[in-house]
């Protein structure tokens, strides 16, 4: 009501700079966004550009970033040089495994802990976080003897090392972080849906399998993704329980392959482009649900 | 995280009638989780510390030595190294990646037409394992050609070895690891940005509030959930250090790489001192543990739930 013919123009012109200064502000921070994109990105496609060059191309001074002749037969170089093929193979079944292993048994453990009423539950939920809390690798040597306790009707050893078996069957039993993940998710669906289900004479079974699973799919989803990608990327449990060249998987035998041709760029690049090739697959295709699944889960509360 | 601590519900738990309990239902569901904990998690935890008392090859029997492994690591010299380095990259890349991240993922958090594509690069190194990450980090911190020498040198700067020089082998390895780790600390900035409602920070700012105003009145204090969240993981993370020192310092690392987890791989499945391995890994926890009861008790301080 007080305002007068004065103030308005000067607010106005106050607007103005105050949106010109916002606009400034913004091109610089795109303009920062992007170089630091870059360097986000200047690792690959230094990655990408060794790998097709020759053995002398990658010393020249100054360095290159496209090389004169695309060397492609690097890749079959590299592919052969090893038994990269059965790498692959090795991991894609791991990381299956851990991933189906991790969603039943952290699905269940979660629905427990959000939807069922029993005694212990605040200690044991308490128990489980601690062991999100503490380094797996502070039980790597109780865990390498149970599995070389373990008789394996396969394996030359007889027991479980030298075997795929400790690389998945723990996914199995449980989890910290994906237990924590879905009960995130678990308690935020209403109570009400279950308790209608019980008075209509559903068993909690049931419950889980039609009304928790189906609900919470965005979270399995991301949960599915984390779990492939640390199977997949995992280096200090193959390195520890594998033996035969056959057995390993992409990252212990990419770490061999680097042991092998030291110095050789174009051959080590094409291998490390190759090897991280599924996982930004599947990044690409399911970022969407990767992001989503954290904005909804990690931290809410 | 709240719910952490808040206990669920007390009327209906009190209630008693009806549904008491899902007991034996509860079995079913934890069982996996149950044996998990007993033999693969906590109960080894147990384990470790039973096995850190004895002196032990895996051939031969067990010798109960009793506290003899705690006392040969208080005066062994590659572990007091180790605990060092494994402190230092700690101190340096836990505070140094979180605030990085902040930074970016408040830029982030704009609309500008190609954002997405933007995101999706900071996120890359986050899905590619550490050993393929590792393998081009050599190549351009290499000595011989490497990128990062030949960019140095063409202002005149001279060849450096950075992944072998005492002075830049650890802090190279740490840059290289807050590349990495950034993706992840922005994803869960950016959610917790995306939860802040846009009509409070609009209110702070019809009230007058300048940016840096509402960074440090609204944003920053919402956001501590976030920050408590992936401090946590970064701390859990850095304390994990292995893959990276596995790749990088090969044969083996030096006094100047060396990381706590990689003395317990050493010790336990090079040298098979599962004894000594064990007893390491015992301090190892107890250091985590004591670090994370310290950070979780501090959160009543600091962090302000929605």
């Amino acid at each position: 009501m007080r305002a007068t013919a004065e103030t308005v123009p000067q607010a106005a012109s106050r607007a103005q700079l105050a949106r010109r200064l916002r606009t400034v502000r913004r091109a610089v921070l795109v303009g920062l966004l992007i170089a630091g994109g870059l360097v986000m990105i200047a690792p690959f496609a230094w990655m990408i550009s060794t790998s097709l060059k020759t053995r002398a191309e990658v010393f020249v001074t100054p360095p290159t970033l496209i090389p004169i002749v695309p060397q492609w037969h690097n890749y079959a170089d590299m592919w052969n040089a090893l038994p990269f093929a059965s790498f692959f193979l090795n991991s894609f079944k791991l990381a299956i495994l851990n991933t189906v292993g991790q969603l039943v048994s952290c699905s269940m453990a979660a629905f427990a802990f959000s939807a069922l009423r029993f005694r212990f539950r605040e200690p044991l939920f308490a128990l489980l976080l601690v062991t999100l809390i503490i380094p797996f690798q502070v039980v790597l040597v109780p865990n390498f003897v149970l599995y070389r306790l373990l008789p394996h009707p396969f394996s030359e050893s007889g027991n479980w090392i030298g075997t795929h078996e400790p690389l998945w069957v723990g996914a199995f039993l449980g989890g910290a972080f994906g237990t924590f993940l879905l009960r995130q998710f678990f308690l935020a669906i209403p109570h009400e849906l279950g308790d209608a289900a019980r008075v209509d004479g559903a068993n909690p079974w049931q419950i889980y399998r039609h009304i928790y699973l189906p609900l919470a799919k965005p979270a399995l989803a991301t949960l599915a993704i984390f779990t492939f990608m640390w199977s997949w990327n995992d280096l200090i449990d193959p390195v520890i329980y594998l033996r035969d060249i056959q057995t390993l998987t992409v990252t212990a035998g990419l770490s061999l392959f680097q042991g092998q041709y030291v110095g050789r760029w174009p051959l080590l690049m094409a291998g490390a482009l190759v090897s991280v090739l599924p996982m930004i697959l599947l990044f690409i295709v399911a970022q969407r649900q990767f992001v989503r699944g954290i904005a909804l889960t990690g931290i809410k509360g | 995280m709240t719910a952490l601590t808040r206990p669920r519900r007390p009327a209906a738990r009190r209630g008693g009638g009806g549904r008491s309990s899902d007991g034996r239902w509860a079995l079913l569901f934890l069982g996996p989780t149950l044996l998990g904990l007993a033999v693969l998690s906590a109960g080894p935890i147990l384990a470790t510390l039973a096995i850190s008392l004895t002196d032990w090859d895996l051939l031969t029997a067990p010798k109960f030595s009793g506290l003899d492994n705690y006392l040969q690591l208080l005066s062994d010299h590659r572990f007091q190294v180790a605990l060092r380095n494994t402190f230092f990259y700690t101190i340096v890349s836990v505070p140094l990646g979180l605030v990085i991240a902040l930074g970016l993922a408040m830029a982030l958090n704009t609309k500008v037409r190609g954002i997405a594509f933007i995101r999706t690069a900071y996120f890359l190194p986050v899905v590619t394992s550490t050993i393929a990450i590792a393998l081009v980090w050599q190549w351009i911190y290499s000595a011989n050609g490497g990128l990062l020498n030949e960019i140095l040198g063409a202002f005149g700067i001279p060849t450096q070895k950075f992944l072998s020089d005492p002075t830049l082998a650890l802090p190279s390895i740490i840059a290289m690891s807050i590349w990495q780790g950034l993706g992840i600390n922005i994803i869960i900035f950016l959610a917790g940005l995306q939860g802040i409602p846009a009509d409070l920070l609009d209110a702070a700012g019809v009230d007058g509030a300048g940016s840096w105003a509402r960074f440090r009145h609204v944003t920053l204090p919402l956001l501590t959930p976030s920050i408590f969240f992936t401090t946590v993981l970064s701390l859990i993370s850095s304390f994990q250090v292995f893959d990276q020192i596995y790749v990088l310092a090969k044969p083996k690392p030096t006094e100047w790489t060396i990381t706590v987890v990689y003395f317990i791989y050493e010790n336990g499945f090079r040298f098979f001192k599962m004894g000594y391995a064990s007893a390491a890994s015992w301090v190892l926890f107890l250091i985590v543990a004591l670090f994370t009861a310290i950070y979780f008790w501090s959160q009543n301080r600091w962090v302000h739930y929605q």
